[in-house]
């Protein structure tokens, strides 16, 4: 749904080989190298971590790296900038609450 | 700890350039970047370029970007990628932070080119997600591939808001509206007009109050400001979108020329704290340089030369080139800059200017509703009169503005198109010579703004061609609709050709039939949806 088919001006885009991994418990499929957050996106999820204080949604906002507001947990690791981070085969990725996998 | 005669923080065009200057000359140069991918910018825009045939005018920047990377690999410089620059010490010894250790370096000379970061506009709910910076939006689909959305509202009119707005179009998605706190289009008319014709309202002096949804956006309520920035209460709007993008200025990325200790100045002009630089951009500290975007806001063209000049005048300072061969150098790239920065826009008070530097009054509805109006068009050099219309093809240049650009002029072979000199000055017709009609002119735009008009065509019927640059590109024989310039339907209309050879780099010359009479107002090709029929 949100993965481009036809670009006038690029035409494709170069992709690795299509993938399965892990978000939340539910296999999804997404690119092997690209973003996490791209991965994420085209599956169409939207909320990455939940904040610590007042547990507030956040998503992607900047995707280069600068803003943190993408974080989640990836292979049991916190904190992880999915905007920047390659996606890999069996990758088992998990919404972060406050720096937990769990409200 | 290794050491080179130039180091440079940021693969962006402004360090690439420095790095391909001081290497030309002969300079060991490395180039750092924080990002998995050198090029800045660059790589993320996909849209022809302004300025003339020197500054890489009507090439796309993704295009210039793999230029500079090959040129900078041809020289032999190393370019270290996720390599984040941590601080600059004193004796020119910066640390650099890859994969989690820190190593360091030591440089004969240094050009910080860290380029900018994007502004931010507090509004409530501007934490959730769906609300992003206009940056993201660019890295999402030109680089990945993936659209940030699918109805989309841009915060902010400058050139990104309507270019990425423009590039939204493209990659599929619907632009719901733009709008903008100020009361006229911050950028180029030309950009304005693209999405204007497409039907894009425009919503000056509106600001976003609210963006609604509980863990995503799921609308947006924007609203009238009055001319205190107070908003008028009664006149708010609701947008159904589920993405705000934000595209509201950037700021010079000065955080490293501040660690090393060079003088910094608060220049609102060039967009915040900049380092104090004389005219080859050296700052208060001898040889350390900035250029680019760091060093004020401006544009890849620029940064490309303000980069060379910190390039030839590291060069120079470490002997490789003499006093004298830098001056020439130096001189030739100064003016160069000098031509960009004319213009209405060039020094950034544009609010104030009422006429071009022509003396012909600017279009008001183009500074407020992103198009001209009927009235309005036919003031302009490059509006041919009802006498030129009756002569049979003549093309017609809607740009209106002083913009540093001139590729119309070096596209047309015959000579029908006149800048003249100073490439700010407004193109004119000159319709004593004959247009072949060969389109060159329509794909070397880069504001898109010129079409060519045959009025009487076949009985009742005339010809407009048009720059097209969506997908799929329509066929020869499709019925659709003709937009007018504030994009509504004014008739229907049949494709007669599609011209689109690779010297077009992607944008295609579409001529469609239209009423004569509305060959003046017709200028967009809007394809009817599958089995709609059209009366
Ligand atoms: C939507 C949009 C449209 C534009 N259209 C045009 C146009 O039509 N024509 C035009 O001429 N210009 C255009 N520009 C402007 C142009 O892209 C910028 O002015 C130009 O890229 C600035 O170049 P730069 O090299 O200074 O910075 P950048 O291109 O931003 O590069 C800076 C680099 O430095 C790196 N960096 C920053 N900090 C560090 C650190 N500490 N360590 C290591 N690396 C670091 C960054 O990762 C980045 O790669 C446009 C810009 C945008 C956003
Ligand atoms: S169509 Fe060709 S001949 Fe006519 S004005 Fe354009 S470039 Fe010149
Ligand atoms: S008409 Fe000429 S000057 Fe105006 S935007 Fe197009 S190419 Fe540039
Ligand atoms: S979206 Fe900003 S760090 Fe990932």
């Amino acid at each position: 749904m949100y993965r481009i088919k036809e670009h006038p001006i690029l035409k494709s885009f170069q992709k690795g080989r299509l993938v399965k991994f892990e978000f939340d418990g539910n296999v999804m499929e997404g690119f092997e190298g690209e973003p996490i957050s791209v991965a994420l996106k085209a599956n169409g999820v939207m909320v990455h971590r939940y904040t610590k204080k007042h547990s507030q949604p956040r998503g992607v906002f900047c995707s280069i790296g600068r803003c943190t507001d993408c974080v989640m947990i990836v292979d049991g690791q916190t904190n992880v900038r999915t905007c920047i981070t390659p996606l890999a085969e069996g990758m088992k990725i998990e919404t972060q609450y406050g720096v937990l996998n769990k409200r | 700890m290794e050491r080179f005669e130039l180091i440079v923080i940021g693969a962006g065009p402004a360090g690439l350039s420095a790095a391909i200057e001081a290497a030309s000359c002969g300079m060991s140069v490395i180039v750092f970047d924080e990002n998995t991918r050198p090029g800045g910018q660059l790589f993320k825009q996909i849209h022809k370029f302004f300025g003339s045939k020197e500054h890489k005018a009507k090439e796309r920047g993704f295009n210039i970007g793999k230029n500079l990377l090959n040129e900078a690999e041809e020289l032999g410089v190393r370019v270290e990628l996720d390599s984040t620059v941590m601080g600059i010490f004193r004796n020119k010894e910066i640390s650099v932070m890859k994969n989690d250790s820190v190593k360091h370096f030591k440089g004969n000379s240094i050009v910080i080119a860290t380029g900018a970061s994007e502004n931010m506009v507090p509004f409530k709910g501007w934490t959730l997600p769906g609300v992003i910076g206009a940056g993201a939006a660019q890295t999402m689909m030109n680089i990945h591939g993936i659209k940030p959305g699918n109805r989309v509202l841009m915060v902010g009119s400058g050139n990104v808001g309507l270019v990425v707005g423009y590039q939204l179009i493209q990659a599929g998605c619907i632009l719901e509206a733009i709008i903008d706190a100020a009361p006229r289009v911050g950028g180029y008319g030309v950009h304005a007009a693209k999405l204007a014709r497409i039907g894009v309202p425009f919503y000056m002096s509106h600001t976003i109050k609210l963006a609604q949804g509980i863990d995503r956006v799921e609308g947006a309520i924007i609203v009238e400001v009055d001319k205190s920035w107070k908003p008028v209460s009664g006149s708010e709007k609701t947008l159904e979108v589920d993405t705000i993008c934000i595209a509201v200025g950037l700021s010079p990325m000065s955080q490293l020329v501040r660690l090393a200790g060079c003088k910094t100045l608060d220049d609102p002009k060039k967009g915040g704290i900049v380092p104090l630089c004389n005219e080859y951009g050296e700052t208060s500290i001898s040889g350390i340089y900035a250029a680019g975007d760091v060093a004020g806001i401006e544009e890849a063209s620029s940064a490309m030369i303000q980069g060379k000049i910190a390039g030839a005048a590291a060069s120079k300072d470490q002997g490789y080139i003499s006093e004298d061969e830098f001056k020439a150098r130096q001189k030739k790239l100064e003016n160069s800059l000098l031509q960009l920065r004319e213009g209405m826009f060039g020094h950034k008070s544009t609010a104030q200017v009422t006429h071009t530097d022509e003396g012909y009054e600017l279009s008001h509805s183009l500074l407020k509703k992103g198009y001209i109006s009927d009235t309005e068009l036919s003031h302009y050099p490059g509006i041919p009169t009802e006498d030129d219309l009756k002569d049979g093809l003549v093309p017609v240049i809607e740009c209106t503005q002083n913009i540093p650009c001139n590729p119309c002029q070096d596209a047309c072979p015959k000579g029908c198109i006149k800048v003249g000199d100073n490439i700010t000055n407004l193109p004119s017709i000159e319709t004593s010579v004959k247009c072949s009609g060969c389109g060159m002119c329509v794909v070397s735009c880069s504001g898109q703004a010129i079409f060519l008009v045959k009025q009487n065509h076949s009985p009742g019927y005339g010809l407009v061609s048009l720059p097209y640059e969506f997908s799929p590109l329509p066929d020869v024989g499709d019925i659709g609709y003709a937009l007018d310039r504030l994009g509504n339907v004014v008739s229907k209309a049949e494709v007669i050709s599609i011209k689109k050879t690779p010297v077009m780099d992607e944008t295609a010359v579409l001529t469609m039939k239209v009423p004569s009479n509305l060959t003046m107002k017709a200028r967009f090709f809007k394809p009817a949806m599958k089995e709609e029929k059209i009366i």
